[in-house]
């Protein structure tokens, strides 16, 4: 085991190394431009190509380039460069290319605050492009380890689902610097729970078979299987149609591909929540203090419970599914992560959001909020008046 | 059906569903002929397409793979796609004007840039014409088409001391033709000596649509019209231009294998930084 005290940018390079990418595409970009820094320094000394682009969209493309070569590739950015990706995502979603994509969140709307965190990307990444017909897989770490392990995991989903994959930070992520344990032996590997899988290559004919399976090898050019691929409706050959029932073919695989295998996917951290009145949702970065304020709560007697989202997409309803009261703690002041708890949670239970952005919620706020919610009053954070969302 | 189209083309793409009297297929003839005469395998040049008339209509056309990109970035794609494939492979770009000199001029001149090892033809039919017939920036000046009612005021990239291939070339290609697609022969031995650059090469060649174009510029649906039209307006590299000449014809500039493509450049690069970090 190599021991870093580093970044969480370092620790997403040193992950996406172990997981085999062969490929960085970047533009810099404030809070995740060390990785490409990192990438640059490291990545060819695998044997891997550093590529600069001439912007995100670029960037993205230039990956789709590389993995359609057989590459395993990758590319990472902060939320206004993840908007240009809009184009290439939907690409690389509709032709089932596999890529890894970082966002670190920074403070929105537009450029916003670039040295602060924000999560106001909660939905962007779920709808990363236009059209619909798609469901997406996200990851969302909390630490620069868990970035490290998240980034394997991510390279893991999109061989497997044949899809992009995106892995949601935030700046105090990103630009963080922890304890970092890169793991070196198969062992060390193992003991992390690390999963690993090779490119393999789809021999055709039928390259967008209209099935939920997953496991399906991607289209990889210079191979003479005579493979097709672009951004129109396939046939189960990849020719260009306008047949309505090929869309409603594609538009099933995309979305149950993955809703299909989410037992696959989906990743949480629960505390506390077997005895739970209150349960505190996160992701990112506010889920480490939410953790530590529910660990006080608890002490101080209240039955609070935390439930960290680990991954995001697909939105784990069943997590969701006890009659109780919730509370989501956010970095944005619009209520995002809230209204999918609404949506997925029993009718008559009750949600509360506490938002903010640019800075955590500290301790001793988040103590007040539960004591107000279990007390039977609607929390609002400070300095911000009347409800949120 | 053509020998050339029997030997290199998908059934299923052949005949094409472009409109009647549509220049495309010239476009395409002439580089089917040029990759025969060059005697290219269908197993080692990835076909890549775009949006639009050309892309719709050539992609899924080579028998071997193929690749219709996101409208525009087809050179940003092909730019990652060169550093994965074996050397051996090369990349066949048919794309629009709009494709090329509108939406994606950007990753175009970067490209260009990096002496992507890739042949581009422009298939150039003066506007938008899939869209119904709007103006694009090769689109003749004073044009009448559905979005310059009141003929294309707009300055476009090929007239008034404007060449866009000019643009290109500062910006490092390795080859650089402009044809219209009633050259045959002539345009097939400039796309031959593209094909033998190993570095970007663009070939520009300008057809005719009947139906959009020349149905509103010129007033006529008459395939013959539009084909005279175009070839009245252009002129060999060698002859003088009069005040009718918008294309002139032939080699515009030929600097082939004269830098390295960027995929050797990339390959041997980080083969360098390889063995040095052991």
């Amino acid at each position: 085991m190599k021991r870093y005290l580093e970044t969480g940018n370092f620790a997403i390079a040193q992950g996406a190394m172990l997981a085999g990418c062969r490929m960085f595409v970047g533009y810099p970009i404030t809070p995740a431009t060390e990785l490409a820094e990192a990438m640059s320094r490291h990545l060819p000394s695998v044997g891997g190509y550093y590529v600069q682009a001439e912007d995100e969209c670029a960037a993205m493309h230039i990956c789709i380039g590389g993995a359609l070569g057989g590459l395993k590739v990758m590319t990472g950015t902060s939320g206004p460069g993840y908007i240009l990706y809009a184009d290439p995502y939907g690409w690389a979603i509709a032709s089932e290319i596999p890529i890894v994509v970082l966002n670190s969140g920074r403070v929105g709307p537009v450029s916003g605050i670039t040295g602060a965190p924000g999560q106001g990307e909660f939905y962007n990444v779920r709808f990363p492009t236009q059209g619909g017909n798609f469901e997406t897989i996200v990851l969302a770490p909390n630490s620069a380890q868990e970035a490290m392990q998240l980034t394997i995991e991510a390279f893991y989903l999109s061989e497997r689902f044949r899809t992009p994959v995106t892995l949601l930070a935030d700046q105090l992520v990103t630009d963080g610097m922890e304890d970092i344990s890169i793991p070196e032996t198969d062992e060390e590997k193992q003991q992390m729970g690390l999963r690993f899988k090779e490119r393999e290559i789809c021999r055709g004919p039928e390259f967008y078979p209209p099935v939920d399976a997953i496991d399906l090898p991607p289209v990889v050019l210079g191979h003479n299987t005579g493979a097709l691929c672009s951004d129109w409706t396939p046939t189960e050959e990849g020719y260009d149609t306008e047949e309505v029932e090929s869309c409603h073919k594609r538009a099933y695989r995309l979305i149950y591909k993955i809703r299909n295998h989410r037992d696959l996917i989906t990743r949480y951290e629960a505390f506390g929540m077997d005895d739970a009145e209150l349960v505190v949702a996160s992701f990112g970065t506010p889920s480490r203090v939410v953790k530590s304020a529910v660990k006080q709560a608890r002490e101080k007697g209240m039955k609070v419970g935390a439930l960290r989202l680990i991954s995001l997409w697909p939105f784990p309803d069943e997590l969701f599914q006890k009659k109780t009261t919730y509370l989501s703690v956010e970095l944005n002041y619009d209520g995002q992560l809230v209204r999918e708890i609404k949506r997925a949670c029993p009718k008559d239970s009750q949600v509360h959001f506490m938002g903010q952005c640019g800075e955590l919620p500290r301790i001793d706020e988040l103590l007040t909020a539960f004591r107000g919610i279990l007390d039977g009053k609607n929390v609002s954070v400070p300095k911000w008046q009347g409800e949120a969302w | 059906m053509d020998y050339l189209a029997e030997k290199y083309f998908r059934k299923r793409k052949t005949p094409s569903t472009a409109c009647s009297g549509c220049g495309l297929g010239q476009v395409q003839k002439m580089l089917a002929k040029a990759i025969d005469d060059l005697d290219l395998k269908i197993e080692d040049i990835i076909w890549a397409a775009s949006i639009g008339c050309s892309g719709r209509q050539t992609f899924g056309m080579w028998k071997g793979d193929g690749v219709a990109a996101t409208h525009g970035r087809l050179y940003a794609m092909m730019s990652g796609l060169s550093l994965a494939l074996p050397p051996e492979k090369r990349i066949i770009c048919t794309v629009g004007d709009g494709d090329a000199f509108g939406i994606g001029l950007l990753h175009l001149l970067n490209a260009a840039r990096r002496n992507v090892n890739m042949t581009i033809v422009v298939c150039d039919n003066l506007g938008y014409q899939s869209t119904g017939g709007q103006y694009s920036w090769t689109t003749p000046a004073s044009s009448v088409t559905d979005s310059s009612p009141y003929g294309m005021y707009e300055p476009n990239w090929v007239q008034d001391g404007r060449d866009i291939l000019r643009v290109i070339k500062e910006a490092g290609a390795t080859f650089l033709a402009r044809h219209v697609s009633m050259d045959g022969e002539f345009g097939v031995e400039s796309m031959k000596m593209a094909l033998q650059n190993r570095g970007l090469s663009l070939v520009h060649v300008v057809f005719p649509c009947v139906t959009n174009y020349a149905s509103t510029a010129l007033g006529s649906r008459n395939a013959v019209t539009v084909f005279r039209w175009i070839k009245s307006h252009s002129r060999h590299l060698d002859e003088p231009v009069d005040e009718n000449t918008i294309w002139q014809t032939g080699v515009i500039y030929d600097a082939s294998n004269s830098r390295v493509d960027y995929a050797s450049l990339m390959r041997d690069k980080t083969q360098e930084l390889k063995v040095r970090s052991r």
